[in-house]
């Protein structure tokens, strides 16, 4: 496990490489243009290889300087509860309708703190679905089903 | 027997509220209506739905809520319409675009003539021909003679894909068979910044945009796009007048409903049109504008699906001739 | 004293009490819907459009600048208070606002804040009404290539943005210039990254990333070590500014003005840089550069001040052309023109009262909102007591739900997701999302005013050298560059005029 190199720096490096990566690869298949008239592919493919570039650039700079501080812990449950919850979110609004979507999306997020109960995040859940209804729907004139087209029979 | 069937299907995909449909029509309407409007807000297309939806709430009784959907050329807005349920409470208000984008976008969702039920026209927006204020020709013959003789040295500037200015000057370059360097731009505004600034050549666009910059002298003016002339810039002439023919070009905007409405909603949607364009702070309003409401006659189902057909048979070609898609 | 007169003429129709009311209500409103994560300027503008319609000319149009106003102010308590920055500029108030939040310094965060914006919108005011035709003509001279370069100048200066590893910054920069170009390409209408979703044609919504790489990471950032401590902000020391604070934004404050005042009038992008701009000049002139990033009052006073004065001087080209600097403008056109008002040059000539009624309104404004946002900042800062995990799902709700009233689309959230991942790790493996922002916001117009100007130059690229403005942005590049990757240079000129002297 003893890496001589900053792993922050690794892996951010291999997050710039992947995108750029995918940019400037995803950009060879548009038209390249002429300097006078530039393609869609032109600025892309440019700026993706810089990318590349620059992430390889920052890996390399973190070789032989492994991080001072040990790496904090992952928030698992966050991550999964948290984007889970966006993710339910996109995918419920339209069908599920307002009501629903926010009080499952407010009670899941809720969750993903350990120092919510159960009752507390019951209760947030509810209160930010009055707030949410109030200001959106109430207040803006949002337009949006409150009890969706899944839930009507 | 085959609309029914298709209510249902949809109905049952989108499992929308069925019980609407069923509500009688002669009730219409019991709840607000809402107009999308597939751009965002602020635009001209959406200035002509906000005037008219205020008219029309006065005529139902109901209130008439603007949605702005944009994005995609107006395509998302009116995908989302095509597959609102058809209770007559989710309209589209859309303008030319509805007649291109079969030509420009290669795998559309919904089908402008068979997923909506047209309801009526609304307005034709004229266009003109303008230029930065020291161009060279000083008249249309001049400007024509120009063009031909300078061809791509001359600039044009446009709002992007499918946008009127480009459609335009597609017709214009379609017209004179001639080619002139296209310069695309985010929207008319910075077009219209670019031409107050010289940095360009020529645009075409609505009235709407161009009318206060032509009256003040701050950009030249060569011709509308109407076959006849326009009443605030009657100093203007046609393109007609200047010897290209058959170029008659405005950006109509319709609405429409979609397909399998009731036909009593719909007739009722058409008399609350028609009042509305008749209303007289509309006709002031759009005036202003540089436009006009379409006369009642127009503003019906029939005149709207004549004018659709007949421009998506027409952009179909102009835009395969000159090889522009957006997808 | 023509000016003067009409001033006068302005001040009557703005101090009129049924206007002084609408101004107020609309500054309010503004302030309340801009708070909401998830909801910037031109969301919020949007939104409250309709409300206007129904008022005269001269009141709905001084509303609808209040509403400007109290969003603009509004989206930058978000920042300052949980990390969430509306538009670009508010990002980078969020930089060391945020910092001061947690710190327990919200209070003279917010309050510098909004001296900063009520002097910048005063004196940007001035500059409005005093000079807004012969500014706008010069404005007019800025084509393709001045504003690529100025462009060009705006993303090298920023570098300044980081307080960590510069060539992090610099990816960080890069990364965001292709994300920007996600969508269909103006030119050709190819679209481009998108998978083939038309909900993508018109690009990434700028909240939807801003939501994601600062809001979300940093919730994410918070749940990492819940266990071990409560997380969010420490107690409130103080709600007003310290003598000392004021000392240290006076000049922040001055030099932000003049930024934003000049980068406002150039309708093809100018006020995005502002912000930007003033921060970067900031932190190369303090004498303490190593607090930028961790807290500085001067990076929260001088960008809030130079967005202020672009806000306003983003008007001269909308009231003296009819042309849109912005979305906003765009909008407030629409708002015009449904008054039956068409926007442009004449303006000025045909309704004097209603053209410095407006201009007399910005500065009631600016006044109203000053009034209104100091006995205000008491509120927001206990907001921050509420416990954070209270907290955090309601900002994650108002984000998704504000997020996707602005546009109607449910890929924005999904962007919310992705971002927030992407964002969290960056930030984990310690890049900053402000570089990643600002290239976002830039990619587009780098890319349009470069192809823009080969179109026009014929494929001629010395058309930025033969420019002089545009030559003289790019000499200014170069020098912020060497100014940058040679400090060594600095060092020892710095030590040949110390022996000079």
């Amino acid at each position: 496990m003893a890496l001589n190199a900053s792993r922050n720096d690794l892996a951010a490096g291999a997050i710039f490489v992947a995108f750029g990566g995918y940019f400037a690869l995803e950009a060879l298949r548009y038209d390249f243009g002429t300097p006078f008239r530039m393609g869609p592919g032109f600025m892309p493919v440019l700026l993706g290889g810089i990318l590349v570039a620059l992430g390889i650039a920052v890996a390399a700079k973190g070789v032989g300087k492994p991080d001072e501080a040990a790496a904090p812990p992952w928030p698992w449950r966050g991550l999964v509860l948290v984007l889970g919850t966006i993710l339910f979110f996109a995918a419920t609004f339209r069908g599920l309708g307002f009501i629903p979507v926010v009080l499952i999306a407010g009670l899941a997020t809720a969750l993903s703190s350990t120092r919510n109960s159960m009752l507390s995040a019951l209760v947030i859940s509810v209160g930010l679905c009055v707030l949410c209804l109030l200001i959106f729907v109430v207040g803006l004139g949002m337009i949006v089903p409150l009890v969706g087209p899944w839930l009507r029979f | 027997m085959k609309t029914l069937f298709k209510t249902l299907a949809i109905g049952l995909v989108a499992s929308s509220a069925l019980s609407a449909v069923a509500v009688s029509a002669q009730d219409y309407p019991t709840q607000p209506v809402t107009i999308v409007v597939p751009f965002s807000a602020g635009g001209p297309t959406d200035t002509v739905t906000r005037l008219v939806a205020a008219a029309m709430s006065e005529d139902l009784g109901q209130q008439v809520v603007v949605q702005n959907v944009g994005g995609a050329g107006g395509t998302l807005g009116a995908g989302q319409v095509a597959a609102a349920a058809n209770d007559g409470y989710t309209l589209l208000l859309h303008h030319i675009g509805m007649s291109t984008a079969p030509a420009l976008y290669a795998s559309l969702p919904y089908s402008p003539m068979e997923d909506f039920a047209p309801i009526g026209l609304v307005t034709e927006v004229p266009m003109t021909m303008v230029a930065r204020k020291d161009f060279e020709p000083a008249s249309l013959e001049d400007l024509i003679a120009y063009v031909k003789e300078n061809g791509e040295n001359v600039t044009y500037a446009n709002a992007g894909i499918g946008a009127a200015s480009q459609l335009c000057g597609l017709l214009f370059q379609d017209a004179l068979d001639i080619k002139l360097t296209e310069v695309p731009y985010q929207g008319t505004g910075p077009a219209m910044t670019d031409l107050l600034g010289g940095q360009i050549d020529m645009m075409c666009d609505q009235t709407t945009n161009t009318t206060s910059q032509i009256q003040a002298g701050e950009i030249k003016a060569y011709a509308v796009t109407t076959p006849e002339r326009i009443a605030v810039l009657p100093d203007v002439p046609t393109m007609a007048e200047g010897g290209v023919e058959n170029f008659n070009l405005s950006i109509w905007h319709g609405l429409y409903a979609p397909a399998g409405t009731d036909p009593a909603i719909i007739e009722r949607l058409t008399s609350a049109l028609q009042a509305a364009l008749a209303d007289e702070n509309v006709g002031n309003s759009f005036a202003e504008l540089g436009t006009y409401p379409v006369p009642a006659s127009e503003a019906t189902p029939d005149a709207l699906a004549e004018k659709l057909e007949g421009q998506t048979a027409l952009w179909a070609e102009v835009i395969a001739a000159a090889g522009v898609a957006a997808q | 004293m023509d000016l003067f007169s009409s001033l006068g003429l302005g001040f009557s129709v703005a101090l009129d009490p049924f206007n002084i009311l609408y101004c107020f209500v609309g500054v309010l409103l503004g302030t309340l819907v801009g708070v909401l994560p998830g909801i910037g300027p031109t969301a919020t503008i949007a939104m409250l459009l309709p409300i206007t319609f129904s008022l005269n000319a001269e009141t709905a149009l001084i509303m609808l600048a209040g509403i400007y106003y109290g969003a603009q102010y509004g989206g930058s308590t978000t920042a300052i208070l949980i990390n969430l920055p509306g538009e670009s500029s508010a990002a980078v108030t969020a930089i060391d606002g945020y910092q001061m939040a947690r710190k327990g310094r919200a209070g003279p965060a917010l309050a510098a804040a909004a001296i900063g914006s009520f002097f910048a919108g005063s004196v940007a005011t001035f500059l409005l009404a005093a000079f807004a035709p012969p500014l706008a003509r010069a404005a007019l001279n800025f084509g393709a290539p001045e504003y690529f370069s100025l462009i060009v100048l705006g993303l090298l200066v920023s570098i300044a943005l980081a307080h960590g590893s510069i060539i992090k910054a610099l990816a960080m920069i890069v990364l965001g210039l292709l994300l920007g170009m996600v969508g269909q390409d103006i030119y050709t209408g190819t679209p481009r990254f998108t998978f083939g979703l038309r909900e993508l044609f018109g690009g990434l919504n700028f909240v939807a990333v801003a939501v994601g790489v600062f809001g979300v990471a940093e919730i994410l950032r918070n749940l990492e070590n819940e266990h071990e401590r409560e997380v969010g902000v420490k107690a409130v020391k103080n709600l007003w500014l310290t003598r000392d604070d004021i000392k240290r934004i006076i000049w922040p404050v001055l030099r932000g003005t003049g930024i934003g005042s000049v980068l406002g009038v150039l309708p093809g992008g100018g006020h995005i840089l502002s912000a930007f701009a003033s921060y970067s000049a900031e932190k190369r002139l303090s004498k303490h550069p190593e607090e930028f990033g961790k807290g500085a009052i001067e990076g929260v006073a001088g960008p809030e001040s130079a967005n202020n004065a672009a806000a306003q001087t983003s008007f001269i080209p909308l009231m003296t052309l009819g042309i849109p600097a912005h979305p906003v403008m765009a909008l407030m056109i629409g708002a015009f023109i449904l008054q039956g008002i068409t926007p442009g040059p004449n303006v000025i000539n045909e309704q004097p009262a209603l053209f410095w009624g407006i201009i007399a309104s910005m500065w009631v404004g600016n006044l109203l909102l000053v009034i209104l946002n100091l006995p205000l900042v008491g509120l927001w800062v206990k907001m921050l007591s509420i416990p954070y995990r209270v907290l955090f799902p309601a900002i994650v709700l108002f984000a998704c739900i504000g997020t996707f009233s602005i546009n109607q689309n449910i890929y924005d959230i999904y962007a919310i997701a992705f971002f927030g991942i992407v964002g969290y790790l960056l930030i984990r493996f310690g890049c900053e999302p402000a570089p990643l922002l600002l290239g976002f916001v830039l990619g587009p117009l780098l890319e349009e005013h470069l192809r823009r100007a080969m179109i026009i130059s014929r494929g001629d690229p010395t058309i930025f050298v033969t420019r002089p403005i545009s030559a003289t942005l790019l000499v200014l590049a170069l020098a912020a560059v060497l100014v940058a990757v040679l400090p060594s240079i600095r060092k020892k000129r710095a030590e040949v005029f110390v022996e000079e002297d």
